[in-house]
């Protein structure tokens, strides 16, 4: 116990009054100014005036010439009415529809099962540090790495992937990887290759961190491994979850390099998303303001659903009491 | 019957953290488990619950050797030291946790799970979380968890030792009324040796390795404490631990600190305890409440002169470090005195509540054996 000192009661001691008396006004006073206004300044001119930028041409006829010539009219929400009513958009909704359950949902959900299985029933640190290491390498190749590879393993005549599946009895015949309705699922299929590391990752984490007193506490209530891990775990994990899906469903709103290098969106735009529109639409044919409005549109889209996830891992928290 | 018996049970070869302990509990006995942490309490629970398995030795439940059994077939009921709640569960859920895996009927579970928050006065509470409630509603929901399992043994890691002082005095007097504590083996594990005396209707201070330095009653392990180990760990603040010389002249018999700051005139139980003791040198220990400054000297009394080092006020009494020369005493101060630092003072010595303890071995003296 700590010794009382009845005469410091009033005077503070020494070497307090000393620091408080000889503290000097170390900066003038456009130091913190200067300080907040620099990164205010550059989120204003990065990130604020392009995307007010990006609203008024959605507003506007803006083409390339208009764009360096300044002559683009207002035309209203014209934009949104082309874009909203175009079929090219609304089969772009149900390939991203498409890409997000069986892309971005199936990823977490593999994920977490592979995190979990590598967690329980792979008591060996070594061996689980090699697997985690074997399936995060392709988290670290560059997507158009990643793209060429898929491209050139899913060539329909001597490809690898239709090599073995030929030489495992699985397909009398070649699949036509590319072919418009399958040439989507071969970018999912790359893209869950190179990104299922990351909800595994993520998930694994989460467990690791799991406090284990309560899975003593299971044990000594006769709670079967089942039972455990529906009643105990996967509720535990509940929001590490949500945050993987966040994760991939974010990834997915900007989801436009595969796409480009494995089909450019084909054949005849049957595997295009809705940025991937966006980019062509703005990047490739200069129509600056109907590629304004998609991504105007997707952004509304994108906010919605992340906005709904991270409503339920409120929930979650505050059931938790960290809220 | 004995409920519970260890029989010499081993955990860790190389660096043994229990080594060879024994001991028995039984029926309707709380036995308190006291040491300092570290010391391996822990695992011993562990090992009872089957969370761990021993190296060897054997652990009986009702006469039946349950050694090799897995936690939940053992009819043991277990608290954790962090709770160990289920966060995502409401308070009902969890103190049902046990009665789900034994796939209880919902009207019984119902009415089991209800009558034990009743008793432990948290059924306002039943639809609330883990992180809505307080330490002690928390400590209590893991309370509840284990009553309601029904158990033949209870084990209780340090249940009340992180809650602050008030609560933890409010729960302490709530183990007295639990009725369904009284009625099984329970082994209860705390550093707090508050906790242990007021708990225990049997007491087992762990030393190194497990060993159980003494086993024996609250008032035997405070006031004949077997060896030095149990004497400092029993009391607060802690025993005086005087290393002295014993001296022998016309007057009578001696005990003189080694520093020569102290000479106590032995009589009575002090003297006895020495009789047949051939070494020169004993370690005397003096709990602090027998050492008391004083104003006037009475009767026979043999005043020191000390001088106040540090002295800590704390309401019911005050503790003084005093010095005496080049030694420190801890004294217990009556709650109406103050002190300065510095202030010169006369002490008085109680003799009767000496401790003497070998200087070698650290083992009580008894006088002759």
């Amino acid at each position: 116990m700590a010794p009382m000192r009845r005469e410091s009661d009033t005077d503070h001691p020494e070497w307090f009054q000393k620091k408080r008396k000889s503290r000097p006004l170390i900066v003038a006073r456009w130091v913190p100014i200067a300080l907040v206004g620099l990164p205010v300044a550059t989120l204003l001119a990065i990130v604020i005036y392009p995307t007010v930028w990006m609203f008024y041409h959605s507003l506007r006829d803006t083409n390339i010439q208009g764009l360096f010539m300044g002559t683009h009219s207002h035309i209203g929400f014209s934009n949104y009415a082309d874009v909203l009513g175009s079929e090219r958009f609304q089969d772009s909704l149900l390939h991203l529809a498409q890409y997000l359950t069986f892309g971005a949902c199936l990823q977490v959900i593999i994920g977490t099962v592979l995190a979990l299985t590598l967690y329980e029933f792979v008591k060996s640190n070594a061996i689980r540090t090699v697997v985690l290491i074997m399936l995060v390498i392709p988290m670290m190749l560059p997507p158009s790495i990643v793209g060429v590879l898929w491209r050139f393993l899913l060539t329909p005549s001597n490809g690898a992937v239709n090599q073995a599946l030929l030489n495992l009895g699985l397909i009398e015949q070649h699949i036509e990887w590319f072919n418009a309705g399958i040439s989507l699922w071969s970018i999912i299929i790359a893209d869950s290759w190179n990104w299922v590391a990351l909800p595994l990752l993520i998930v694994y984490s989460g467990r690791v961190s799991l406090p284990p007193a309560v899975y003593e506490a299971a044990r000594v209530d006769g709670a079967s491994q089942w039972k455990v891990m529906r009643r105990i775990t996967l509720p535990m994990l509940k929001e590490v979850i949500a945050i993987a899906f966040i994760l991939r469903f974010t990834d997915a709103f900007k989801f436009v390099d595969l796409v480009y290098i494995m089909t450019s969106g084909g054949p005849a735009q049957s595997s295009e998303l809705p940025t991937y529109i966006a980019f062509q639409r703005g990047i490739r044919e200069f129509a600056v303001g109907e590629a304004a409005a998609y991504a105007i549109i997707i952004f509304i889209i994108s906010a919605v659903i992340i906005t709904l996830f991270l409503k339920y891992m409120k929930g979650v928290m505050r059931a938790r009491g960290f809220a | 019957m004995a409920h519970l018996e260890v029989e010499g049970i081993c955990k860790g070869w190389e660096f043994p953290v229990i080594d060879e302990l024994s001991f028995a509990v039984e029926e309707g006995e709380f036995f308190v488990v006291l040491g300092p942490s570290g010391i391996g309490k822990t695992t011993t629970l562990r090992l009872i619950s089957g969370l761990e398995t021993p190296d060897a030795g054997r652990i009986l439940i009702g006469g039946t050797d349950q050694t090799r059994l897995p936690p939940y077939r053992r009819r043991i009921a277990m608290t954790f030291e962090s709770y160990a709640l289920y966060p995502h569960l409401s308070v009902y859920e969890n103190i049902a946790s046990p009665l789900r895996a034994r796939r209880l009927p919902a009207n019984e579970r119902d009415k089991r799970v209800k009558d034990v928050a009743e008793l432990l006065r948290i059924a306002h509470l039943l639809d609330r979380r883990p992180g809505e409630v307080s330490g002690g509603q928390k400590q209590r929901t893991a309370l509840g968890r284990t009553l309601v399992a029904d158990p033949e043994v209870f084990l209780l890691d340090e249940p009340i030792s992180h809650l602050d002082a008030k609560i933890r005095h409010e729960l302490r007097t709530q183990f007295h009324t639990l009725e369904d504590l009284r009625k099984v083996a329970t082994v209860y594990v705390t550093h707090d040796y508050a906790e242990a005396l007021s708990l225990g209707d049997r007491i087992g201070v762990m030393g190194t390795r497990g060993r159980l330095e003494q086993v024996g009653n609250p008032r035997d392990l405070f006031e004949r404490p077997a060896n030095l180990k149990v004497a400092e760990h029993l009391g607060q603040p802690t025993i005086n631990v005087i290393p002295s010389r014993i001296r022998r002249d016309n007057n009578g018999l001696f005990l003189d600190s080694e520093t020569g700051d102290l000479r106590l005139k032995l009589s009575g139980e002090s003297e006895a305890a020495l009789a047949g003791y051939s070494k020169d040198h004993v370690i005397a220990g003096l709990r602090p409440q027998y050492i008391r400054p004083i104003d006037e000297a009475a009767d026979g009394m043999e005043l020191l002169s000390a001088e106040v080092d540090v002295y800590e006020p704390l309401g019911t009494n005050g503790i003084m470090m005093a010095n005496l020369g080049s030694m420190s005493l801890t004294a217990l101060t009556d709650p109406e005195k103050h002190y300065e630092t510095g202030q010169k003072v006369q002490i008085a010595v109680d003799v009767s509540g000496l401790h003497l303890f070998d200087a070698d071995s650290q083992v009580r003296l008894t006088g002759i054996t």
